[in-house]
């Protein structure tokens, strides 16, 4: 985790220039230390961590654009509510499995007439961000980290980009066959860690 | 000031002269776009409502009777740009921050009340696109006289005649009396222009309209019915619509078609799972729910109801909207989890259209007049009631309400915002109030709101927007 360990987020943002392996991580780690620069690590490290927005975000895309902020996702890269894990359509509003929009305790919202009110698209955040930057989106590799006691699954949103929503240059990341990481996203899972 | 930026051209000559003088008009725009425009931003996100316009409009009447009666300025702040800067500063920076203080026209002497006023209209409109106007033009208002006037600073006849005038009463008194008029102009157009809305009823929805006459459903009350000049009348049924001489109810599954002036039937049938109505003097349109939770669209010859033929059908969870009809065309909406969509069929020739449609935002309720089309556009970010035409292009903004749902930071507690994303810029506050259905006539655009409550369906009022 980035906020872990005076080396680890220095090591871990070398690490991540290339392809963000643990092993690559352990060695970033290790060359640090044997040079002695732990006061320089430090400094280093409180620099780096500056660029990770939530936990487990070891390098510095941005998110996925997202209907709520916070780029959470379900298993199949739907939007949820980063606060509770609740489904959202894309204008942000909390729905149930049939995409009809719900109040906080789950009663369905109705016109008038006792009518639900209408659905609301609801779209892969990975989807959406490629929609509206211009690409195919891809989900290729993902990476594991402890956050907040569960194992979050940080998920690269992949596609044939020259720049990544940030506006600069895209890097390889989890992203294979020659397509780049344009923007994450993640999903926490239930595993206890 | 005059002689600040006409002094440039015995210094640098001729061009020097031009680049003062640019360097002022250039500052004097931006003070003006910087401090309405922000105020403008600032208002935009404070959605300031209808009390504080008509509060900033008796204002500006104030401030223009003033102006007109030549009134004593009040306030004034005594505060005189640094003469220091055209000493130790190029001329042009010189001028340019000189530009910059005196266009936000609020500094120095004001000479006419009515520039008051504007900002107090400026923040009670609640609009950046006017804001920005307003600061163009005290700014240009600002520039203009300082830059027409400094090529004459070295004509001594041109000098001494228009000290001649400046020294009498009457050239500022037509200012301010300019200013006076349009300040009235401009603070009628405000109450009356697009976008402010005037509540025909509450606990009102699904309008109507024909002519002059309004009809709307009461929800547990049943239809009314709202002759021009007249007043509301409850109808001998539910969801009423109106359009050429006729207007149509149903009780249950029986729906009547009736004449608009005598309430007498022309035409009645049963019509399982009928919800919604649209009739004109040739069509009955409705929406019938079907038994699995889907829906229908079907449209009737009034001279023939034994034929009836589906326009448009959804299966559940996907939703049909409420049927407005237009001459020879039915226009409706369709909902569902992967995009919305307003269509029209042309009646006589069976053919479909699509007229506006999204995968990302709901395009709703749609209303037709002709070759105009309203609906209701609910964005990620906003809701907005719009005009526009069947070809598309570009559509008016009659009403506007902040989004649905609210946001979070875009980055998790103690972490750094760097790569964070939110979806709406500024943060605007989320409301409970939702656009929905809507009618359309000449002069006139007609929405119903539905206020959220909680645990409960939305309450409904009616509104109506000047076109």
């Amino acid at each position: 985790m980035p906020d872990s360990g005076s080396t680890s987020g220095l090591s871990d943002a070398i690490a991540g220039t290339s392809s963000r392996r643990g092993f690559l991580a352990r060695a970033g780690r290790l060359l640090i230390a044997v040079a002695g620069g732990g006061a320089l690590a430090g400094a280093l490290r409180v620099q780096d961590a500056e660029g990770f927005h939530f936990c487990g975000h070891i390098y510095t895309p941005g998110s996925c654009p997202h209907p709520t902020g916070l780029p959470r996702i379900d298993a199949q890269g739907f939007p949820l509510r980063a606060r509770d894990g609740k489904p959202v359509d894309d204008l942000g509003r909390v729905v149930d499995a049939a995409g009809r929009p719900v109040d906080d305790q789950g009663h369905i919202l109705l016109d008038p007439d006792g009518q639900p009110l209408p659905p609301a698209p609801r779209t892969k955040v990975c989807v959406a961000a490629a929609r509206e930057y211009g690409f195919r989106a891809h989900t290729d590799g993902a990476w594991y980290r402890c956050c907040g006691g569960h194992v979050r699954k940080l998920v690269d949103c992949c596609g044939y980009v020259r720049r990544r929503i940030n506006g600069d240059a895209a890097l390889t990341g989890y992203c294979y066959a020659g397509r780049k990481v344009f923007c994450v996203q993640y999903y926490d899972t239930k595993v206890p860690c | 000031m005059v002689c600040t930026v006409g002094a440039a051209r015995g210094l640098d000559g001729r061009g020097g002269a031009a680049r003062a003088g640019v360097a002022y008009a250039v500052g004097s725009l931006l003070g003006g776009v910087l401090v309405f425009g922000g105020l403008g931003l600032l208002a935009s996100r404070l959605h300031p409502g209808r009390f504080w316009l008509e509060a900033a409009v008796a204002l500006a009447a104030v401030a223009a009777v003033s102006d007109l009666a030549g009134l004593r300025v009040r306030p004034q702040l005594p505060f005189q740009v640094p003469e220091r800067w055209r000493q130790t500063l190029p001329l042009p920076l010189a001028t340019l921050l000189y530009g910059l203080l005196i266009g936000t026209g609020l500094t120095t002497y004001v000479p006419a009340a009515a520039a008051w006023a504007l900002l107090a209209l400026t923040l009670a409109l609640g609009k950046l696109a006017p804001a920005l106007v307003i600061g163009v033009c005290i700014g240009a208002g600002r520039a203009l006289p300082v830059v027409g006037l400094a090529p004459l600073r070295e004509n001594a006849a041109a000098r001494r005649a228009f000290d001649r005038t400046a020294q009498r009463r009457w050239p500022l008194r037509s200012v301010r009396a300019l200013a006076a008029v349009a300040l009235a102009a401009g603070g009628a157009a405000a109450l009356a222009g697009p976008g402010r809305a005037a509540v025909v009823a509450t606990g009102a929805e699904d309008p109507s309209v024909a002519g002059a006459d309004l009809a709307w459903q009461a929800p547990g009350t049943g239809g009314f019915l709202l002759h021009a000049g007249g007043a509301a009348a409850q109808l001998p049924g539910s969801d009423p619509a109106i359009g050429g001489a006729l207007i149509a109810w149903h009780v249950g599954a029986q729906v009547t078609v009736a004449s608009r002036q005598t309430l007498a039937p022309v035409a009645q049938e049963n019509v399982p799972g009928v919800q919604k109505l649209a009739v004109s003097d040739r069509w009955l349109a409705y929406r019938a729910g079907t038994a699995t939770g889907g829906a229908r669209i079907v449209v009737q010859q009034l001279t023939d109801l034994a034929n009836a033929r589906t326009v448009a059908s959804v299966s559940w969870p996907a939703q049909l909207g409420r049927p407005a009809l237009s001459g020879n065309r039915v226009v409706f909406h369709t909902a569902t989890q992967t995009g919305s969509s307003i269509a029209v069929v042309d009646l006589s020739t069976g053919k479909r259209r699509l007229l506006r449609r999204s995968r990302s935002v709901q395009v709703l309720e749609p209303a037709l007049l002709g070759s105009d089309l309203l609906y209701v556009r609910v964005a990620r970010c906003s809701q907005q009631l719009r005009l526009g035409g069947l070809a598309g292009g570009r559509d008016r903004v009659l009403l506007t309400l902040p989004p649905l749902a609210g946001q979070d930071l875009g980055r998790e507690r103690g972490h750094t915002d760097q790569g964070s994303r939110v979806p709406c810029p500024g943060r605007p506050r989320p409301t409970t109030t939702m656009l929905w259905t809507t009618a359309l006539t000449t002069r006139f655009a007609y929405v119903t709101t539905l206020h959220r409550t909680a645990g409960g369906s939305g309450a409904p009022t009616l509104l109506r927007i000047t076109r």
